[in-house]
């Protein structure tokens, strides 16, 4: 009878109903982070993956990507303080000035049946960087190297033409440190584009959708410190306000913020979320162009610095969130500093105008078209008309921005006034080295041009000393100062939300380590 | 019929023609360097200008056109500079999703907007007209990105009914349909408005006409009289109407994937206009130029063959 029964209730009909009904209520339910099973993460990139050769890599996910899929030597250490954590190698340490050495883990292997990785690989992928006919954009990172020495299969000495200070915080870290299997890329004859060969790194590649989503799948074959997750699904956004809802509406499980998003989130933080705030590396200026009429006079320029009030701009396009800054070089690495030679004195910027005999002045400013860009350029605007400098805000999208100050373009010398903000990695050459004379034109755009500055900066690049190194830096941005081309106004701050299922992988400046991300 | 066809088909390769030549000289007027900013900041001038040469921008510009527009009408589009892929390859990854939001963006103007028309035109000055008249004008006035942000903050964000982000598990086509249906519907719901204005118009003209009075007349069923007899010849004009609004619902697109993090041709221009990856943008432009086109062409023929009037003209 209870059987009769069920066969009734099982027809066809009922069948379509209970199931409409199932998935109406499943879809009405609140949709959950998919991190909460500890299997799959899914976290945003700002950019869609284009080129993963360690070599001609060009942006931060993509970074982050080549460091998970070909094991690097060594990747930045997660957490506040910067430092590096060992990844292919069981030692890695500095013998002299010039010599380091270092003896791969027993049992990384490449796939695609390319082998165990060796020290040759080792000698392969740096000295690939390196080489001059490779015309790889980060053939700097290793502009010190001599040569690469294979000891034994696992072992080799890694030589440098010179004490290089910066291997340690801004070459080995990197994807400068990736290693590739010699003997695929020589079948490749190639740079590695969209499709990886030859993979050892803690997650592979398992697919990729163009402009939607990569998937990472951790390497069934990595024997040591095995990734947080199984999956790693990187969905690439480049607007953070829509990665913010994509967040808040439960499909993502880490996502960067904008700063401007952080006083609300932080505020109310969307249930189960963590909210978090970082020093940013990057730093924001107002640049003056010395080769531009009428900023060739001095007290012009000087008169600009004086005009600005730093904290207003930052305050009003950051919304408080972010800290002036007063230089180049971020809090925390050798060179930052506590003040500017210059104040906020709009009478000293008149007196500086009338001693120059400049009046009724009519000046431009670039910038990119980001809110937060025009929310400062207009309260420079303001700033500069109180002592009597009418200016004209230009905004300009990405590919036009970048090409104002180069010197293969026609506008070079009519940049006037451009608001600028670079990032850097964690080292203080990585900012001075924008500035030196041979980048007049290049990223110079404020032409400025100082011979001691150069000298410095060759100084810096040698000296392993830290309190002679802040010494040399302060000193550069004092000289920068006294030119009066630059309005230093922030290094800006990194916001970024999490589950609280998960333990984000971050550097100290909140950029994120892919690989070491875990479940919380 | 036959000669009507050709004439269609004539315009349509002088109006690609035009597009290819007003596209290239637009990109080539934009500043902007694009090997610099493909190659970013670290790269050397000689790396650049090897870039430049590969992408062919040392060639005069009329050298690149005419290389340009003789490689596209065999097909090929070039090569997309960075990660090296045929530009018809990248296109065609993203030419799916597209025509998805589309398809869906129809779906729900023609099915929300059809119905609402001929209900407003039957109770022809009523209560319901007049709030069908008003609310075909707001949805026309609210642009396509602030639907879309309503639409995510409401059902995705407040409700959780429905993913804010993405285009669906490949594979799967009830996640696809599922991430498909709010930004469909920010493409779609100002169409609503045009299409129930344009049914009612075209119905009332058409409930006027002879054989509607002889068909009363003869006391047929006002439903049989408005579905049957009244629609079928009331909506010709709305099939000319959607092969221009399939145009417009491609720019309103661009917003749609921007804000929902949908894969697409659009999302694909706007980030390629960025790069100053000249092939790619060339390239996508042309594909949905052509499609547009085709899209138009095919709207004139259904017209052509479902009115004689039309087709006599030609």
């Amino acid at each position: 009878m209870a059987n009769s029964k069920l066969r009734l209730d099982l027809s066809r009909r009922s069948f379509l109903a209970a199931a409409g009904a199932f998935g109406t209520v499943g879809a009405a339910l609140p949709r959950m982070a998919l991190s909460q099973d500890g299997t799959v993460l899914t976290l945003r990139s700002y950019s869609d993956l284009q080129v993963l050769d360690p070599a001609f890599r060009l942006s931060l996910p993509e970074d982050d990507i080549i460091r998970s899929i070909f094991a690097p030597l060594v990747i930045p250490q997660a957490g506040d303080i910067w430092g590096w954590k060992p990844i292919a190698v069981d030692s890695i340490e500095q013998l002299d000035d010039v010599t380091v050495s270092f003896k791969l883990k027993d049992n990384i292997g490449f796939t695609d049946g390319y082998g165990q990785m060796t020290a040759e690989d080792v000698k392969f992928s740096i000295e690939r960087i390196a080489d001059p006919a490779m015309e790889s954009p980060y053939a700097g990172d290793w502009a010190a190297l001599k040569h690469v020495e294979v000891k034994d299969k696992l072992s080799g000495l890694i030589h440098l033409n010179n004490k290089f200070v910066p291997l340690w915080t801004t070459t080995l870290p990197t994807p400068a440190s990736c290693i590739l299997s010699k003997k695929a890329m020589m079948e490749l004859g190639d740079k590695i584009t969209t499709k990886p060969v030859a993979q050892s790194g803690q997650y592979l590649l398992a697919d990729w959708q163009p402009k939607q989503k990569t998937i990472l799948r951790r390497n069934p074959d990595w024997a040591h410190e095995p990734g947080g997750f199984e999956e790693i699904h990187v969905i690439p956004i480049e607007d953070p306000a829509t990665a913010e809802r994509g967040f808040e509406a439960g499909d993502l499980d880490y996502t960067w913020t904008s700063v401007s998003s952080l006083p609300r989130l932080k505020e109310n933080p969307p249930a189960g979320s963590v909210v978090l705030e970082k020093p940013s590396l990057a730093y924001v200026w107002l640049g003056i162009n010395q080769d531009a009429e009428p900023f060739t006079d001095v007290r012009i320029r000087r008169a600009v610095q004086h005009a600005i009030d730093r904290q207003t701009v930052v305050d009003a396009a950051y919304f408080g969130a972010a800290s002036v800054g007063n230089g180049i070089i971020a809090p925390g690495l050798p060179g930052s500093r506590d003040s500017v030679t210059y104040d906020y004195d709009p009478d000293k910027a008149r007196a500086l105008l009338a001693e120059a005999g400049a009046t009724d002045l009519s000046v431009t400013l670039d910038i990119l078209n980001q809110s937060e860009r025009l929310t400062a350029a207009q309260v420079i605007q303001a700033n500069l008309a109180e002592v009597g400098i009418n200016c004209e805000i230009k905004q300009n999208d990405s590919g036009t921005f970048w090409t104002l100050g180069s010197k293969d373009g026609d506008y070079f010398m009519k940049l006037q006034l451009v608001l600028s903000r670079f990032s850097m990695q964690p080292d203080p050459s990585w900012a001075t080295v924008w500035f030196t004379p041979e980048q007049v034109g290049v990223w110079n755009w404020e032409r400025f041009d100082n011979a001691d500055y150069k000298a410095l900066h060759d100084q810096g690049l040698v000296e392993s000393d830290h309190s002679k190194r802040d010494e040399i830096y302060k000193k550069m941005q004092g000289i920068m100062d006294e030119s009066g081309c630059y309005v230093f106004l922030t290094h800006e701050v990194v916001g970024a939300i999490h589950r609280e299922t998960i333990a984000p992988g971050l550097k100290p400046n909140g950029e994120s380590l892919f690989s070491e991300f875990r479940p919380a | 019929m036959l000669n009507y066809t050709i004439k269609r088909l004539a315009l349509a390769v002088v109006i690609v023609s035009v597009a290819m030549f007003l596209l290239f000289s637009m990109i080539y007027l934009i500043p902007g360097d694009p090997a610099a900013v493909a190659l970013g900041p670290r790269a050397t001038e000689a790396m650049r200008e090897a870039l430049r040469i590969k992408m062919g921008l040392d060639q005069p510009v009329w050298v690149q056109f005419w290389n340009f527009f003789a490689n596209a009408w065999t097909g090929d589009l070039g090569r997309e500079v960075l990660s090296e892929r045929p530009v018809s390859h990248v296109v065609m990854e993203q030419l799916p999703f597209t025509l998805a939001l589309i398809a869906g963006g129809i779906t729900w103007s023609v099915a929300l907007g059809i119905p609402l028309g001929c209900w407003a035109a039957v109770k022809r000055g009523s209560w319901a007209d007049r709030v069908v008249g008003v609310l075909s004008v707001a949805v026309i006035a609210v642009p396509s990105f602030v639907v879309a942000i309503y639409a995510l903050l409401i059902f995705a964000v407040t409700l959780r009914w429905l993913p804010a982000i993405g285009a669906g598990e490949p594979g799967s086509a009830g996640d696809q349909l599922i991430h498909l249906i709010l930004p469909s519907l920010a493409v779609g719901l100002g169409w609503v408005g045009y299409i129930a204005r344009m049914v009612r118009a075209s119905m009332l003209e058409v409930l006027e006409a002879q054989h509607i009075r002889t068909a009363r007349a003869f006391g047929l069923p006002d439903r049989m009289i408005t579905y049957q007899y009244a629609l079928t010849i009331a909506i010709l004009p709305t099939i000319t109407l959607l092969g221009v609004g399939i145009g417009q619902m491609l720019s309103s697109a661009v917003f749609a994937e921007i804000v929902f993090a949908r894969p697409g041709v659009g999302k694909l221009v706007y980030d390629a206009i960025l790069t100053r990856n000249y092939p790619l943008v060339t390239g996508a432009v042309l594909v949905t130029t052509v499609l547009f086109v085709l899209i138009n062409l095919v709207a004139d023929l259904l017209i052509g063959a479902l009115d004689p009037r039309v087709r006599s003209r030609f």
